[in-house]
């Protein structure tokens, strides 16, 4: 027997009680991973999506938080093309539509002379003539959930759009989408000659001075802002509130979690006050029954971990299953968050479990040994 | 102060030793100066709160006294520490309720007395199974203690107390929760053990009978040493 063992026995005494802690680090580790893995993931998505299109700089209306709120006029594309640096501009119109069987999708719609086309993966089909309306480019993953396949009609806004293209993207958001002609959404979205975002690709995207340069000029046209792809999210929100929520409820959890490995340790320092009284009459230093308590603390936010983890990839794996979510987000934490969030849980398991330890060998051992 | 013509050399010394309790409103010793030599064997005997489980409890750290000293080998012990690294290699103690871990095995709870000596697993092993064959539960070993009786829970209990080699053996009421039978087996393995290793023994104990076969007997009453004699075994262990 070794003090690790020694530790596992008292666990394993008061099993019931360490399972249900266990199970609280385990919630409280995996709730965190899933939730702060979902707001990181909605950016990393966006993201991904923008990257995939060929994005270098986005432009949006200043001010608007909302995702898709804001817009701004076609007139503005030729303005831009202008500028030293910008290689060509695209404007696309972004919306949340209703589709068949009331259910609703992500539908852009692009400028046919925009860049966007040439760098359009297909599955299957083709891409939209130049001029050729009412027809649709639908992602994959939105195709196979709504049963779509090449030929067929899918309702946006009301309105049929024949299927030509089957697209494969690998973002989720790009897999979801329904892209059709500009002028067809603006139509159904009574936004003509409006656009949600103008993409801009640079000549060279690596120079940061440059495309900080065209940013400026773009700003200083007034009433627009700009950003590279990973700011898109920035000031949105929507993003906003639901990274405050999920990181939010995530500190929550993790917090309960230590704070029941506290009262788990704390209940199993009060019982065995007459056991540590015993280690103490047969020679056990003070550091040496402190370290088997906070043996006891780190086995429990350890094991809790684990445990932790493989519910937090799962619950990841749950949400992204929801069509509401995984339409637009594929909840991946990353290994970082993962590896982070089980380190912090068992330092605080480690941390919490010295105030009991420090509160068992305050006792004198003849009081600990009178207790029956 | 009082002390045994058999003990050459001093052990443990007490010297105007005092407890008291309750600030001062429970005195359960008073002003004991006693020497236990090395290889003696006593029973302090005494009524209920006359102070006897105080005296061990002193004599091995476990209660600090408010008054006097306890020298150990003419040493002063004076802190925690001191008495935690005597308790650990050189005390060993018996409790009447002998004090086990309930989710250990006998030859676990033998063991966890041997923490923090830097035995590698092996050698404690075999420490271990040294002991327990000594007090006759090599059999016993993997047992828990509910599935022991009273008898062999003592048993272990004083395998543990005998682990380290210990020089002073402490024993409060040794049998207090044995039957007659496991009673004489139990004290029949103590004075073996004591005469064996030439340990001290100091064993509290109710029974005259049980205290006669000490070859030194402390009477205390009110937390004082009111008799400081030798019995008829410590004539016969002369002779």
């Amino acid at each position: 027997m070794n003090h690790l063992e020694f530790a596992f026995r008292n666990l394993q005494r008061r099993r019931t009680r360490s399972i249900l802690t266990i199970l609280g680090v385990a919630f409280a580790v995996g709730s965190f991973i899933t939730l702060y893995g979902l707001s990181r993931s909605v950016h990393e998505n966006v993201e991904r999506s923008f990257d995939e299109h060929g994005t270098d700089l986005t432009v949006k209306r200043r001010g608007i938080a909302e995702p898709f709120g804001g817009t701004i006029p076609e007139t503005l594309i030729p303005e831009i093309a202008k500028i030293p640096g910008v290689a060509a501009v695209s404007g696309q119109l972004i919306t949340f539509a209703a589709t068949d069987n009331d259910d609703s999708v992500l539908a852009a719609g692009w400028a046919p002379d925009g860049f966007y086309w040439a760098n359009v993966p297909l599955k299957d089909g083709r891409v939209p003539n130049r001029d050729e309306r009412k027809v649709a480019m639908v992602g994959y993953d939105i195709a196979r959930g709504l049963g779509k396949k090449l030929g067929d009609e899918i309702t946006l806004l009301g309105e049929k759009f024949r299927i030509v293209g089957l697209t494969d993207y690998h973002s989720i958001i790009n897999r979801n989408q329904v892209i059709v002609n500009l002028a067809d959404l603006q139509e159904l979205t009574f936004r003509t000659g409006a656009v949600t975002f103008l993409s801009i690709e640079l000549d060279n995207p690596a120079d940061q001075a440059a495309a900080d340069r065209v940013a400026q000029t773009i700003e200083s046209m007034g009433k627009l802002s700009v950003a590279r792809s990973e700011g898109m999210l920035r000031n949105d929100s929507l993003f906003g509130l639901l990274t405050a929520v999920s990181t939010s409820m995530a500190w929550v959890a993790l917090f309960m979690g230590v704070l029941m490995v506290l009262n788990t340790l704390l209940m199993a320092v009060l019982e065995r006050t007459r056991e540590i009284g015993i280690l103490s009459a047969i020679g056990w230093s003070t550091e040496r029954i402190m370290g088997a308590l906070v043996l006891e603390g780190f086995l429990l936010s350890a094991v809790g971990s684990l445990v932790g983890i493989v519910l937090g990839v799962t619950g990841s794996k749950f949400l992204s299953a929801i069509p509401a979510i995984g339409r637009y987000v594929a909840v991946e934490p990353t290994l970082p968050l993962i590896a982070a969030t089980a380190l912090a849980a068992i330092a605080l398991g480690i941390l919490g479990s010295f105030y009991p330890a420090f509160v068992a060998t305050r006792q004198s051992p003849a009081a600990a040994l009178e207790r029956v | 102060m009082n002390a045994s013509p058999m003990a050459s050399q001093t052990l443990i010394a007490l010297e105007h030793v005092g407890h008291e309790f309750d600030g001062g409103r429970i005195v359960a010793l008073r002003d004991i100066n006693l020497n236990f030599g090395r290889g003696e064997s006593v029973a302090i005997v005494g009524a209920s709160g006359s102070g006897k489980t105080t005296l061990i409890l002193v004599m091995c750290g476990i209660r600090i006294p408010t008054k006097g000293i306890l020298r150990w080998k003419g040493e002063p012990v004076t802190t925690l520490r001191q008495w935690t690294d005597l308790r650990r290699s050189a005390i060993g103690i018996v409790f009447q309720d002998f004090n086990l871990f309930p989710t250990l095995t006998a030859r676990e709870n033998v063991e966890v007395a041997m923490f923090g000596f830097g035995a590698s697993s092996g050698g404690r092993r075999r420490q271990v199974e040294e002991a327990l064959e000594t007090v006759g539960l090599t059999d016993r070993a993997t047992h828990l203690p509910q599935e022991l009786s009273g008898g062999e829970r003592q048993r272990v209990a004083i395998a543990r107390s005998i682990i380290n080699n210990p020089q002073l053996i402490l024993a409060d009421e040794p049998t207090g929760n044995l039957d007659s039978v496991n009673a004489s087996a139990t004290l029949d393995l103590l004075f073996d053990l004591q005469r064996a290793r030439g340990a001290t023994l100091v064993m509290v104990s109710h029974a005259p009978d049980q205290a006669g076969r000490c070859a030194r007997q402390i009477s205390m009453k009110d937390g004082k040493v009111m008799m400081d004699r030798q019995t008829a075994r410590a004539h016969e262990e002369v002779l």
